[in-house]
């Protein structure tokens, strides 16, 4: 137990920024930690909770008000179980650890079990909180015993336990049978592309079958479910864990029945864990050892000048990476489809036939309300992808290398924000371009909006890369772990939807209350952005290259 | 070509990795930087490259403030890190494309020296692959040819040999010969007293940041005629 236990200790240690990191800029994390919190974490909380809440009272008129947290909480372990999948094959198999743990004289089930409990506790911290909030919903609405406190904290800590117990088992299995697969970057991206495939499948699903609100609600008032009988079958302890909660007198044999259901699970890991790892683990490698002659690549060997070489060691390293590729590359085609997804299960509403109404008749609130869309979503997608936010970070141990090369900062700084305008862009721009030809608007309307869209895009971008600049995570060793628990990339989505819902909120509210039209409007929100884009290049040129000079490595 | 003046530099304001230092390595010598772990000798590598600043002093290279001009006298140096792994995804030739690109190295010539420097260190047949692929002596001779590559006046190389097998040692070290001989300046840092003393015109010998020592080892040797290279170093540095 004490061995297991340090070795978590050490395993969470290399995923979190160093105390030195911290200590470097108090100030900075401070600051951002309180926008995190109040700008991200407490109003997502709340509105979990709001809708819990709301779903509980809905349903109480027929006695199934545990049905909405049952099936919520089948939700959640469904995503953990599909976005678990690839940070529990990179952690168990290729992560800069396994080396220095294989030769320790350690059991199997040791090196899995920290391994899983620290990917356990670094993946799920938003999960956690996401998951209490959904639980205080149920506990007011449904107005259970006092005591549903503790379980909720119970069920919190132990939700995600299952579905990446799942991921665990699946992972050692296809590694130990598929042997021959024993490359890093292969395995990693056909999980990538996996995990993509699967949502998008689940996407059609749902929009082949004509998904109705109405009848979900309609279903999930009924005692016999069919949905939540066949997610019991998949995530058997949730039934109990909400049954704990509602049924006095039997709550405490639920509850005993959730932690044996779990405990049980974590032995027939631990048990899968000893018979299969060290066979799937040893011989993994990485990249290909094919070895050509070089001499017809030495030949075809040109002078370009060298912000055209950079950007493309920059691209080569993004899609070549398959952390980078899946948390970056991939982000991007990734969330259209989630969008559509909550298109599909709205449904046919009245909001969103005025919306295209609005849009076909040319009606000022509504135009509006379109161009303030595509700057949220541009600044909200240049985020997430962190292509920005990370672009110090990634280079890691060798970041000294942008120092002794004879090229500018802020030249370096400039190709990465161009490959971060690239691929953000890229992305905004199709299914910018698919809305607007979709809505029928002109040409010079869509124009506009591929141009707001990549402004908005460019100011994310380099505000992204002073963000990362003020405090990189340098030290860390393999990529997932460049991108996992780094602060920066964290408070950068926190500080962007903050601004953006700020600025949003305000163009809407002197719309509303000024009497100023949508065209003054947009001129303003466009003059704005520009400023803030020309002062995030600011920012950039000469704080970012300061912060870059005064960082010793 | 290098000049070290009065240079200091503090960590955390309580460790101070270089103390009031001041050398310097003209054309057409190989120096020998000496010193044991944790000496000092890494950090002043890498404040002569530019990669942290100095908190007083001044270091010129090839005529170069690395304050002042830092393009230029960046351009002016060739520099192994004292880790090879870097940029692992891309393939060697990639990497040597983009050091070429870096440097402003005309095509004849870059096409020239990949050839001739992948046959030296025996590379030639690893370039088309990912460097990830690559052992670390592999790695490590990348490393060598890249800060070779646009043949710079200025080597600075931090523990060069680490890694490399016998034969590409031996060539890296008549390289550095050629190189000095050219009228050019290297300025290596090792742990191996065998290799100064057959490579180097000049020692410097530095331990918690101060230099013990600068001067050629005939005279080192001279100073204490019954006591081994071995003995003189261990003498000077457990003090």
């Amino acid at each position: 137990m004490k061995m297991y236990l340090r070795l978590v200790k050490a395993l969470i240690a290399g995923v979190e920024p160093s105390n030195n990191e911290k200590k470097r800029n108090r100030v900075f994390y401070y600051v951002m930690s309180v926008i995190a919190i109040f700008g991200i974490m407490l109003p997502m909380g709340f509105f979990v909770g709001v809708i819990m809440y709301a779903l509980t009272n809905a349903l109480f008129p027929f006695g199934t008000q545990e049905n909405a947290i049952e099936l919520f909480l089948h939700l959640i372990s469904a995503f953990s179980f599909v976005f678990g999948l690839n940070v529990i094959f990179t952690v168990f198999y290729f992560s800069g650890d396994i080396e220095n743990l294989l030769p320790l004289p350690l059991r199997p089930y040791q090196i899995i079990g920290s391994k899983f409990t620290a990917a356990l506790i670094s993946e799920s911290v938003m999960e956690f909180l996401v998951i209490i909030a959904a639980f205080a919903g149920y506990i007011i609405g449904s107005g259970v015993p006092f005591y549903s406190w503790a379980i909720a904290v119970i069920g919190m800590l132990t939700m995600p336990v299952l579905p990446l117990i799942y991921c665990g088992i699946i992972c050692m299995l296809v590694m130990f049978f598929t042997r021959f697969v024993k490359n890093k970057d292969t395995v990693n991206k056909i999980t990538g592309l996996f995990t993509f495939l699967l949502i998008l499948g689940i996407v059609i699903l749902i929009s082949r079958s004509g998904f109705d609100t109405q009848k979900l609600i309609a279903a999930v008032s009924t005692p016999d479910n069919t949905v939540i009988m066949v997610m019991n079958c998949i995530f058997p302890q949730v039934p109990f864990l909400v049954r704990s909660m509602s049924m006095e007198g039997l709550g405490i044999l639920n509850l005993v029945i959730y932690i044996v259901i779990n405990v049980a699970a974590v032995a027939l890991f631990m048990l899968a864990a000893q018979g299969l790892y060290f066979g799937s683990v040893t011989g993994v490698g990485q990249g290909s050892g094919k070895k050509k002659d070089a001499s017809g690549f030495i030949s075809r060997m040109k002078l370009r000048p060298v912000s055209v070489t950079y950007f493309k060691k920059e691209l080569r390293l993004l899609v070549r990476t398959p952390a980078y590729f899946t948390n970056c590359f991939m982000i991007n085609l990734m969330w259209p489809v989630l969008l559509y997804l909550v298109f599909v299960l709205q449904g046919h509403t009245n909001f969103l036939d005025s919306f295209i109404y609005g849009i076909y008749s040319g009606n000022e609130e509504t135009v509006l309300l379109y161009i303030l869309c595509i700057t949220a979503a541009s600044v909200l997608v240049t985020a997430v992808n962190c292509i920005a936010s990370s672009a110090l970070t990634r280079e890691g141990k060798h970041f000294a290398f942008i120092k002794y090369i004879p090229v500018p900062y802020i030249t370096q700084i400039n190709v990465k924000a161009l490959l971060s305008i690239i691929v953000s862009g890229a992305g905004m721009l199709i299914y910018v371009i698919a809305a607007c030809v979709w809505l029928k608007t002109s040409f010079n309307f869509t124009a506009f909006c591929c141009f707001i869209s990549l402004l908005s895009v460019t100011f994310a971008t380099y505000l992204g890369i002073y963000m990362d600049s003020v405090n990189p995570k340098l030290v860390w060793d393999d990529e997932l772990n460049a991108l996992r628990g780094n602060y920066n990339i964290f408070f950068n989505m926190a500080l962007a939807i903050v601004l953006e819902a700020v600025i949003c909120a305000g163009a809407y509210l002197l719309f509303r209350f000024t009497g100023l039209g949508a065209l003054m409007i947009i001129i303003i929100l466009t003059s704005l952005l520009m400023v803030l884009t020309a002062a995030a290049y600011l920012l950039c040129r000469y704080k970012a290259t300061k912060n870059i000079d005064e960082l010793g490595m | 070509m290098i000049k070290f003046e009065n240079v200091t530099k503090t960590y955390n304001k309580t460790v101070r990795a270089v103390d009031d230092i001041s050398f310097e390595v003209k054309g057409g010598e190989i120096v020998g930087f000496i010193g044991p772990n944790g000496s000092g000798k890494t950090t002043t590598m890498k404040l002569l490259t530019g990669i942290i600043r100095a908190d007083a002093g001044k270091i010129t290279v090839n005529g170069y403030n690395i304050r002042k001009d830092p393009i230029k006298a960046k351009e002016s140096i060739g520099y192994i890190a004292d880790s090879p792994d870097m940029f692992l995804r891309l393939k060697g030739t990639e990497f040597l494309e983009l050091i070429a690109d870096i440097y402003h190295v005309p095509d004849e010539l870059r096409r020239e020296r990949v050839e001739k420097l992948a046959e030296t260190f025996g590379l030639t047949q690893a370039l088309s692959s990912p460097m990830i692929s690559y052992s670390h002596g592999m790695r490590q001779k990348m490393m060598v040819i890249a800060a070779l590559m646009h043949d710079p006046p200025v080597w600075i190389l931090d523990e060069p040999m680490v890694g490399l097998d016998p034969k590409s040692a031996f060539e890296l070290k008549n390289l550095m010969r050629e190189h000095a001989k050219s009228g050019n300046a290297v300025f290596f840092s090792t742990h191996v007293l065998e290799v100064a003393e057959k490579l180097c015109d000049r020692v410097i010998i530095i331990k918690n940041g101060k230099m013990l020592y600068n001067g050629t080892l005939e005279e080192l040797e001279k100073k204490n005629p019954d006591n081994s290279l071995e003995n003189i170093f261990l003498e000077l540095t457990e003090k």
